[in-house]
């Protein structure tokens, strides 16, 4: 039996991690090198097919692409409301990005608290200037109780799994 | 011919709100929308109508804020806002827009549902977007910066380390170099003395070299442990008035023989009337001397070295120069 469901998912994280280069490799499979900085929220569609016990559910994921950093804190409870997953997005190139993913996943959780959690550590193919081990990421990841997933927007690396994971997280 | 009353306002409002980049629709009680006013470019996701279709479906970012949507109708919310929210045109361009929902009340009381009101703020947002990016990567720059002077903080640490390390072993081994050296001098001078035998010619001469060379390694040993000395920061000066020009002169003196020998011109040039000059009479023999040493050893043969003592630019200083020309 097909089951067709919606859902709205967060990309969370610091300016400069890589949550719009994530977002366009994910759904239209593309990258630039170029920075752009994303002010406000971008929302795509993508619409992936995940085993369910009664058979295949048809999720469409609404992902909102948020803008990072400090300037958006006053509005960001407006764009998090109604979230059921979110991607908590890290540069391994910038250790400070992973410690505040605990500030987004709190921020989320006190607006959403059941919302599922996924960890990225972007820009896994930089590894002369990476500054962040997997196990560093690992014991981040575990405390916010999120699987995690050693990214690359750039290289393609780890971002289908790490959106199917939440697809599966989000459908269970 | 110009309509009158209510048809007159509504053209002007729609005029107005046109010119400010404002469209909005309203919806029933279900959300579906029964009016739509402005361009379809701003208010949907796709530039179509979407009368008679559900508001959620043509809004994306309104899906997942559904009890929201209800709240707002209930009148439990008063308004719900989402500012910057960016849409892509068809050609490529990014359109920000301030979303609002509004309760709607009919004036007849019967009818309630939604007002969705669109504003384009591109203009403004475009600029936004601009301070951000110049912003950003103002602080990813900083970040870079202060992360490299972590690391070179670091590296300039265990360079001192290092260097530490290598000072103590060169004290370590001036001092291993210079305990033997002494009873080596010692018994060449009673070789030397005839203490203990007649000496040949021949055998003098080759006790003489091994007495300068001996020579020269002590002078070495003392100079290793005085650059060790220097870099830990334990030279300690003994300051007393000493005569400068004396200094100099005997200083002089003793490199006359090299000077000749390079077939070199020596000019002396001692201010007169100086006063005693308060010095480590020890250390300035040693400074002027390596100067003059050095100066003989890279001079051409034929060249002129001038040694010089005067008043220092500043007031209490003598200078002394010495400079090969």
């Amino acid at each position: 039996m097909l089951r067709a469901i919606s859902k709205k998912i967060c990309l969370l994280g610091d300016f400069a991690v890589g949550k719009t280069s994530l977002m366009r490799r994910f759904v239209y499979d593309l990258f630039s090198d170029k920075y752009i900085s994303t002010i406000g929220v971008k929302v795509s569609r993508k619409t992936v097919a995940v085993p369910d016990a009664g058979g295949v559910v048809e999720l469409t994921m609404m992902l909102w692409d948020l803008g990072g950093g400090d300037e958006f804190e006053r509005v960001r409870p407006s764009y998090l409301r109604g979230a059921a997953g979110a991607v908590l997005v890290c540069d391994l190139t910038r250790p400070e990005t992973l410690a505040r993913l605990r500030d987004y996943a709190g921020e989320l959780r006190a607006i959403s608290p059941a919302a599922s959690l996924v960890l990225a550590a972007n820009k896994s193919d930089l590894a002369d200037g990476r500054q962040l081990t997997p196990a560093q990421v690992e014991s981040a990841a575990a405390d916010l109780a999120a699987p995690y997933y050693l990214t690359s927007a750039r290289t393609g690396e780890g971002v289908e799994g790490l959106f199917r994971h939440l697809a599966r997280l989000l459908v269970a | 011919m110009i309509p009158r009353g209510h048809d007159v306002d509504s053209t002007v409002a729609e005029h107005i709100l046109g010119d400010l980049g404002v469209a909005y629709a309203i919806t029933d009680a279900g959300f579906n929308v029964v009016q739509e006013s402005g361009s379809v470019d701003i208010l949907w996701e796709r530039p179509e109508s979407c009368l008679g279709r559900c508001l959620i479906d043509c809004v994306p970012e309104l899906v997942g804020c559904e009890d929201l949507l209800a709240d707002v109708l209930a009148g439990d919310l008063p308004r719900f806002e989402l500012a910057w929210a960016n849409r892509e045109t068809a050609d490529g361009q990014t359109l920000y827009l301030t979303i609002v929902l509004l309760p709607y009340r009919h004036p007849s009381g019967r009818d309630s549902g939604l007002v969705y009101v669109v504003q384009d703020v591109s203009d403004m947002g475009l600029v936004d977007r601009q301070l951000a990016q110049s912003r950003n990567e103002l602080r990813l720059l900083q970040e870079q910066l202060t992360r490299q002077n972590l690391e070179l903080a670091a590296a300039n640490a265990e360079l001192r380390r290092l260097d530490k390390m290598k000072s103590a072993f060169v004290s370590v081994a001036a001092h291993e170099l210079r305990t033997p050296l002494a009873p080596i001098r010692g018994y060449l001078e009673v070789l030397l003395d005839e203490d203990v035998g007649h000496l040949n010619a021949e055998q003098r001469e080759y006790l003489e070299i091994l007495r300068r060379s001996v020579q020269r390694l002590l002078v070495l040993t003392h100079n290793l442990l005085d650059a060790t000395r220097i870099e830990t920061g334990r030279v300690e000066l003994v300051l007393r008035p000493a005569d400068l020009p004396a200094l100099i002169e005997s200083v002089v003196a003793e490199h006359s023989a090299q000077v000749e020998a390079r077939a070199q011109r020596l000019e002396v040039q001692l201010s007169p009337g100086l006063p005693p000059a308060l010095c480590d009479e020890a250390r300035a023999v040693q400074i002027v001397g390596n100067l003059l040493s050095n100066a003989v050893k890279y001079t051409p043969p034929g060249g002129r070295i001038d040694v010089t003592l005067a008043p220092a630019g500043e007031a209490g200083f003598l200078e002394v120069s010495v400079a090969d020309v």
